[in-house]
């Protein structure tokens, strides 16, 4: 009998440390690279965290959401409001790029992971009774009144939004962050626990006739997705200097979702992929200007219907065969 | 006699005016292999759907070695010993044959979720000692040459058999199969007779087995119990319920004294 599958990464916690390293060293040699191209990798990095993030809850545990933005609004924010109104009294003289820079946008990081985290905590709870259309409707209604709040909660900017957010994303945090939101994602879900998301997605009683709780991993799921967003919207922050509420509406989450669906529901792989090609799309079809959204959409309904289980779905269909 | 494993008290479950089971008393002993048979629509799933937790009795109750089930969930029965199959098969249709039965162990995971992202010794050791278990599973029942396909992608046979593999993984005291035998040819249907004896001694695990074919019924079960219009009409060994006056009406007509069991 022949053993293939034991896992797809052997080594996983290998490739997390190869990919930390690889963080590092693409960040000493960050002044080298174009600034442009600098700007677009970070770009993607975000992204991917994202899609990767929104995977978890949509692909593998099958529970449609529309406010991916709204988790990364709350990270975002959570983590401006740390390094700017808790960093200067904390560090009030720290060095440029030091050490103790580096600890406080940690730390923001940290908070942003952890409030976003409990907004999909409270999202969650929800989508215990509601599933496919109404969930999707109740996400939705989530990420708007995150926006909304946010809009008039002037101690963060109201309207406006906050600015001077200090540009802490380097390279570094933003592969960093990445190469941690896949590992999570794809150690979880290939482990005998994580075999419950897609359990749960494919059949809900038949999950709970085998024992497990499908309220529990799907709350468990919009908690860990819902960190990651928050992570991705720190990053965003402290990468844009500046955060409004309008920045994180309906058609952002919009994007993710296409990310995820254009990957391959449940394919980590190719949502990366289909990440690191949305992210590119808009940048290549610069030239082509008022049309690029036009291009875009269609390249989008083309790609749906020439692939229509995900682009990157390059698993081989398994069959039974008696060897 | 001691307690029996699975007791129903006087269960009644009623949808608005209709009364799905009315009043039904079943005791099944430790280690017993009963069958639960009846016409079409007469209930037999639904006490399923009662002793799993799909649905709480409207009056009555269901107690599981000695404790009663009342209010718990679906998957906190599961925990406490009774696994189940279906009538209409569901498997799930993402996972590998594998992955079914691996999804299956979890109660019996040493290692926590928190482990699988830090990964230690004790992490891999569990996740070996699982795919193990479930390998030696399939090998049983002689679907491990199917190990890496798709659950959804085996034959019907081999499906339903697969469902079997799946409750048994959750290490359960009390299996219901929920017509087993449903869509098989009458090859399968001796074999299933066979899996179904060899599972209730290898296993020792008491059955309680729904099912409209008489010739699996009769063939493997130790006591039977006939429900009709969601009543309890006759309870007894398989000679007894063969020459059921009251079974035989239920099934056939008051006039068909004949022929019932050549199905």
């Amino acid at each position: 009998m022949i053993k293939k599958n034991e896992t797809a990464v052997p080594k996983p916690l290998l490739g997390l440390l190869l990919a930390l390293g690889a963080a590092a060293g693409l960040s000493a040699f960050s002044d080298r690279i174009d600034p442009y191209h600098l700007d677009v990798l970070i770009g993607v990095g975000i992204n991917i965290i994202l899609a990767v993030s929104l995977n978890l809850i949509g692909g593998h545990t099958g529970q449609f959401s529309l406010g991916h933005a709204g988790f990364m609004a709350v990270g975002a924010y959570a983590a401006a409001a740390v390094t700017l109104f808790l960093g200067p009294r904390l560090i009030p003289d720290a060095a440029p790029g030091g050490f103790q820079e580096n600890a406080l946008f940690l730390g923001a990081l940290l908070s942003a992971g952890l409030a976003a985290a409990l907004a999909g905590l409270l999202v969650g709870i929800p989508s215990l009774r509601l599933r496919g259309d109404y969930l999707a409707l109740v996400t939705l209604g989530f990420g708007e009144i995150i926006r909304v709040l946010l809009q008039n909660f002037e101690p963060l900017g109201g309207a406006l939004g906050l600015n001077g957010i200090p540009p802490y994303t380097t390279v570094f945090w933003v592969v960093a962050s990445a190469a941690l939101a896949i590992y999570v994602v794809g150690c979880l879900v290939r482990s005998t626990y994580g075999l419950g998301f897609k359990a749960v997605r494919d059949d809900e009683i038949a999950a709970s006739a085998v024992g497990l709780d499908p309220a529990r991993y799907k709350v468990v799921a919009f908690v860990i997705g819902a960190f990651f967003a928050g992570i991705a919207g720190g990053l965003f922050g402290h990468f844009k200097m500046t955060i409004t509420p309008s920045g994180f509406d309906f058609t952002r989450s919009i994007e993710i979702v296409v990310m995820v669906i254009l990957g391959g529901l449940g394919n980590t792989f190719g949502v990366i992929l289909a990440a690191i090609l949305l992210t590119l799309l808009p940048e290549v079809l610069r030239p082509v200007a008022e049309y690029r959204l036009v291009l875009y959409a269609v390249l989008l309904v083309a790609l749906m219907l020439l692939r229509p289980r995900g682009l990157f779905n390059f698993r081989l269909g398994r069959r039974v065969s008696s060897s | 006699m001691s307690a029996p494993l699975l007791q129903l008290d006087q269960v009644t479950l009623r949808f608005g005016g209709l009364t799905a089971v009315d009043a039904v008393d079943l005791a099944i002993p430790e280690g017993e292999l009963m069958g639960l048979i009846g016409p079409n629509g007469a209930g037999k799933t639904t006490v399923f759907n009662l002793i799993t937790g799909v649905y709480a009795p409207s009056s009555g109750a269901v107690s599981f070695a000695g404790r009663p089930l009342a209010g718990l969930r679906s998957h906190e029965i599961v925990a406490a010993g009774v696994a189940r199959t279906f009538q209409n098969i569901r498997l799930f249709g993402s996972l590998s044959v594998l992955d079914t039965v691996r999804v299956a162990c979890n109660r019996h995971r040493a290692a926590s979720p928190l482990q699988s992202l830090i990964r230690l010794r004790a992490f891999r050791e569990s996740e070996a000692a699982v795919t193990r278990r479930a390998e030696e599973l399939l090998e049983l029942f002689n679907l491990l040459r199917f190990r890496d396909a798709e659950a959804r992608s085996l034959p019907y046979g081999e499906q339903r058999r697969l469902e079997i593999v799946r409750a048994l993984a959750t290490r359960p005291r009390l299996l219901l199969l929920d017509e087993p035998a449903a869509g098989l040819n009458p090859a399968e249907k001796l074999e299933l007779v066979a899996l179904i004896q060899r599972v209730h001694r290898e296993f020792s695990v008491t059955i309680l087995l729904v099912e409209h074919s008489m010739r699996v019924v009769m063939g493997v079960c130790q006591r039977i119990a006939v429900l009709d219009h969601g009543k309890k009409i006759a309870e007894g060994s398989p000679e007894a319920i063969r020459q059921d006056p009251a079974v035989i009406e239920a099934y056939l007509g008051p006039d068909h004294a004949t022929g019932l069991f050549h199905h």
